[in-house]
């Protein structure tokens, strides 16, 4: 029995008397892909947020590759091997697309900390950064500057930068968000892609991606896991059609 | 051994090659003392040393304001204990000026340390009036130490740097020249190096930075203690130029003044702090001058023409004067390739 | 030491304490809700000195004076807001910095130019210049109790107001969350212009207060601006309670603190070092317990937008 890449033990968080997260556990295994989804409100930013590190649960753990987490910090989470993606996008506006690559290159090298390499100039952080783009198909757009990016490209930029730390655990926060046809199916296919590598916990408002994409998915409604199951078992649960999907699914 | 020196180097001049209007401006102050010797002008050789004493403050200040985006309104406190460190010294018996240099940098990083630690763990107003706060305590700090002079402050001998004569004309000139040219080559290297670059991507988006993998305090602590003893060397320096250091060099509103000469010469660029250093003294040496001419009863208040000047500049001029320079650069290209077309 | 010292210097620290809430009421709602870093707040507070003291001079009538410099500092609140302060709402906080630096420079200039670079004669009406009795045998200056009373009024209005009406509703929602509060529907240019006029008024009270105290003159509001800076670090940006005990606070240990301090060290360390390092530590006492507050809260005591 493989070790799961993320496991969550009974979180638990509250804000004063609203109660975000009751008692949530779910895994995600290497290899695959797994959905959270719910109504809006379910609370699914915030438990993405105790897994990252940027909210401290009340109760409970988060392991990561048998590793309790639970008390690290942000920066030191992702050093252990979680990638972000946040629903809106956390791209660095003031540099081109090339420097964004650039720079997170230098993050995964861990070599950030150097008063006298320069950074831009450097040819092992150049091949690094291209690797990241290609990734993504960005490469062409290399040189533009991120400010004049169209919103999917943006997506994509966003989307590669979290690869950038070459994560066991991938944090996607709808990544298509506000993406056309074309973007959704063009990220979908990426996403799809990247399944053998890594864990991915996948937030999604798309349902067709969803199904297409997810293994397996997490139902959540007012901070309680309801359901866990393949599509098909979610799509013919009762209780998740009547909180959630609605009558046609 | 070798390989190193020559990539240094190779750093430094391609650093210099992008940066060719700041190496002019160095430049042409090293050689400035030639020209007022042949125009016998000596005022100006002071002039120009206080220009340079201020630059070498603003792009000290310049690494956290404009490329690290952390609003300190309290950097005039680590030229005050710059200068002080000179004269507590020189009140102990201490002259030898590398040891102030050396107490000054100690000094310095320590404070800035403290204060860095309680105050960057905010941001935006909270981390401006923090950093405010504890300039104002510094500076009662020495306004009530009476051994020290006080509120009048005490009064300095140049320091001795060994085989340097201070008093000899023009060795002081070019110490702080020296210097000059040390901490733009140290800017100019660590503004384009990762430490550089990753401090301004965290000015830019420090969540993403965050997401990355590191820690964002880490370098805006270290962009902090830099700054601080930058600004310490050239309170240093100071001391010894004016002779005399008293706890008005660290009044809150020196600390504004610096902000002002760098907002004023281009926010985040290598030159604009020396730009800026340049047109605030002549601004403040020739305004009253102009005044005189034409409004005499006035002369006097010369400074009520510089208020509304700063709020014009913040109103109508972005990018301060590098901005300005950039934008008619590029208006003289556009026409001249307007031109070119048949 | 004696009870009537004692309690002589609570009673400035009182006056001292309410005085600054009144500079700071208006800045912490400057800085928390319209998050506009405003420096040029002890030019309000010295306008308003210069009206009241002007007018008093000219009509020979202390309250008169006030009474018609309350509108003239608020106008010039007004005014200011409409032709320069609504247009740099936008941009970030080191050109505010500048913008108000200049502002500043201007005034204080200005007000060289118009009254001259002494200090104006401002005196106290009679019926305020004499001592009462606030116990038997302990007199204590008419006028710092006026004060005091003013202060703690206008405390209380301003308390009522903030809390209890629908205009207070809005402020307490603009500091918390100011984009929620105008997609809420309030008018968010003209609550800004009000707060800004009220927080000018309340400044320039402050000024007509002190000016019979200390010096009518260019540059006297910039002191009380920096400690009222450091109320509001103390309080918590946007919150007008926070502002006032923390005010209180303040002033107090400003007050007392300056003249115990030194005796208070003497229990402790010889007379030589306490006399040195006793001025030295009071003047700075103000920003140590800064210091060790925002170690413990770093967002002040009462923060408007909730701690983390």
């Amino acid at each position: 029995m493989t070790v799961p890449v993320l496991e969550l033990d009974g979180i638990s968080k509250s804000f004063g008397t609203l109660a975000a997260s009751t008692d949530v556990s779910l895994s995600v295994m290497s290899g695959e892909i797994h959905a959270l989804i719910g109504p809006n409100g379910a609370g699914k930013t915030t438990l993405i947020q105790q897994i990252y590190g940027a909210l401290v649960p009340d109760s409970g753990s988060v392991i990561l590759n048998g590793e309790q987490i639970t008390s690290l910090s942000v920066p030191a989470r992702v050093r252990k091997g979680i990638g972000r993606s946040f629903q809106i996008s956390n791209v660095l506006m003031d540099f081109t697309v090339f420097e964004n690559a650039i720079i997170a290159e230098q993050a995964r090298q861990r070599n950030s900390f150097n008063f006298i390499q320069p950074a831009f100039e450097d040819a092992s952080l150049r091949e690094g950064a291209e690797i990241i783009l290609n990734r993504v198909g960005l490469l062409a757009r290399a040189h533009q500057q991120t400010r004049a990016l169209a919103h999917g490209e943006r997506r994509m930029l966003e989307l590669a930068l979290a690869l950038a730390v070459s994560p066991s655990l991938l944090l996607l926060d709808e990544p298509m968000a506000g993406a056309g046809m074309e973007e959704s199916q063009q990220m979908t296919q990426i996403i799809d892609q990247l399944r053998s590598k890594m864990a991915i916990l996948l937030i999604e408002h798309d349902m067709d991606a969803v199904f297409r994409l997810a293994d397996r998915i997490s139902v959540l409604v007012e901070g309680r896991i309801i359901a866990v199951g393949t599509p098909d078992e979610i799509s013919q649960n009762q209780e998740v059609k009547t909180a959630y999907l609605g009558e046609d699914s | 051994m070798n390989t190193a020196i020559s990539t240094f180097l190779m750093i430094v001049l391609s650093g210099i090659r992008a940066h060719k209007i700041l190496w002019v401006l160095i430049a042409g102050f090293g050689l400035f003392p030639l020209f007022t010797h042949l125009a016998d002008l000596p005022f100006w050789n002071d002039l120009a040393m206080r220009i340079m004493l201020l630059s070498i403050a603003a792009i000290g200040l310049n690494l956290v304001l404009g490329y690290g985006g952390m609003v300190s309104f309290g950097h005039a406190a680590f030229i005050g204990i710059g200068a002080y460190c000179v004269g507590i010294s020189q009140h102990y018996g201490l002259m030898n000026g590398w040891l102030h240099i050396l107490f000054s940098l100690s000094a310095c990083s320590a404070i800035g340390l403290v204060i860095g630690i309680l105050a960057l763990r905010t941001s935006g107003i909270y981390f401006i009036m923090i950093t405010l706060g504890f300039a104002q305590m510094l500076f009662f700090l020495f306004v009530s130490l009476e051994g020290f002079g006080g509120d009048d402050g005490m009064s300095i001998d140049r320091a001795e740097f060994g085989f340097i004569d201070l008093y000899e004309p023009l060795r002081l000139y070019f110490l702080i020249w020296v210097v000059f040219v040390c901490v733009g080559l140290m800017m100019m290297v660590i503004v384009r190096s990762r430490f550089g670059v990753t401090l301004q991507a965290i000015k830019s988006n420090e969540t993403r930075i965050e997401a990355m993998g590191l820690v964002p305090l880490h370098y805006k602590l270290a962009s902090y203690l830099i700054s601080a003893m930058i600004c310490g060397v050239a309170g240093t320096l100071f001391a010894n130029w004016q002779e005399y250091v008293s706890p008005d060099i660290m009044h809150w509103t020196r600390s504004g003044e610096l902000m002002i000469i760098i907002i004023l010469g281009g926010l985040g660029t290598l030159v604009g702090p020396v730009l800026g250093a340049i047109a605030f003294l002549l601004l403040e040496e020739f305004l009253p001058l102009l005044l005189e001419v034409i409004w005499p009863a006035y002369a006097e208040n010369w400074m009520i023409i510089f208020g509304p000047l700063l709020v014009l500049v913040v109103l109508f001029g972005r990018g301060g004067l590098v901005g300005l320079a950039q934008r008619a650069m590029a208006r003289v290209n556009r026409s001249f390739n307007s031109g070119e077309r048949p | 030491m004696t009870f009537t010292l004692i309690l002589e210097q609570i009673f400035n620290g009182l006056q001292a304490g309410v005085t600054l809430f009144l500079v700071a009421a208006g800045l912490t709602l400057i800085l928390g809700v319209m998050n506009f870093v405003f420096l040029a707040h002890g030019a309000q507070v010295m306008i308003g000195a210069y009206a009241a003291a002007a007018i008093t001079n000219a009509t020979g009538q202390f309250f008169l004076g006030i009474l018609l410099a309350v509108p003239v500092t608020f106008a010039s609140g007004y005014l200011l807001e409409i032709l320069i302060i609504r247009h740099l709402y936008r941009r970030d906080h080191m050109e505010q910095v500048l913008a108000t630096f200049g502002l500043i420079l201007f005034f204080n200039e200005a007000i060289r130019i118009g009254f001259g670079p002494a200090a104006l004669f401002s005196d106290l009406p009679p019926s305020l210049s004499g001592f009462v009795e606030i116990l038997p045998d302990v007199p204590y200056p008419a006028f710092r109790l006026w004060v005091i009373v003013v202060g703690l009024c206008c405390a209380l209005a301003i308390g009522l107001f903030v809390s209890r009406t629908r205009t207070g509703a809005m402020l307490r929602a603009g500091a918390e969350n100011p984009e929620m509060a105008a997609a809420l529907g309030v008018n968010i240019k003209m609550l800004f212009r009000l707060i800004f006029a009220a927080g000018a008024c309340l400044a320039g009270v402050a000024g007509m207060m002190i000016g019979p105290l200390t010096a009518v003159q260019s540059g006297m509001g910039e002191p009380l601006l920096i400690l009222s800076l450091v109320v509001i670090i103390i309080g918590g940006i946007g919150s007008v309670r926070g502002a006032f005990i923390a005010a209180i606070i303040v002033g107090l240990v400003d007050t007392v603190g300056r003249v115990f301090l030194p005796s208070l060290l003497r229990l402790f360390f010889d007379q030589a070092t306490a006399d040195g390092a006793g001025p030295a530590l009071a003047s700075m006492l103000v920003y140590i317990l800064m210091a060790v507050i925002l170690i413990f809260r770093p967002t002040g005591l009462f923060p408007a937008k909730g701690r983390g």
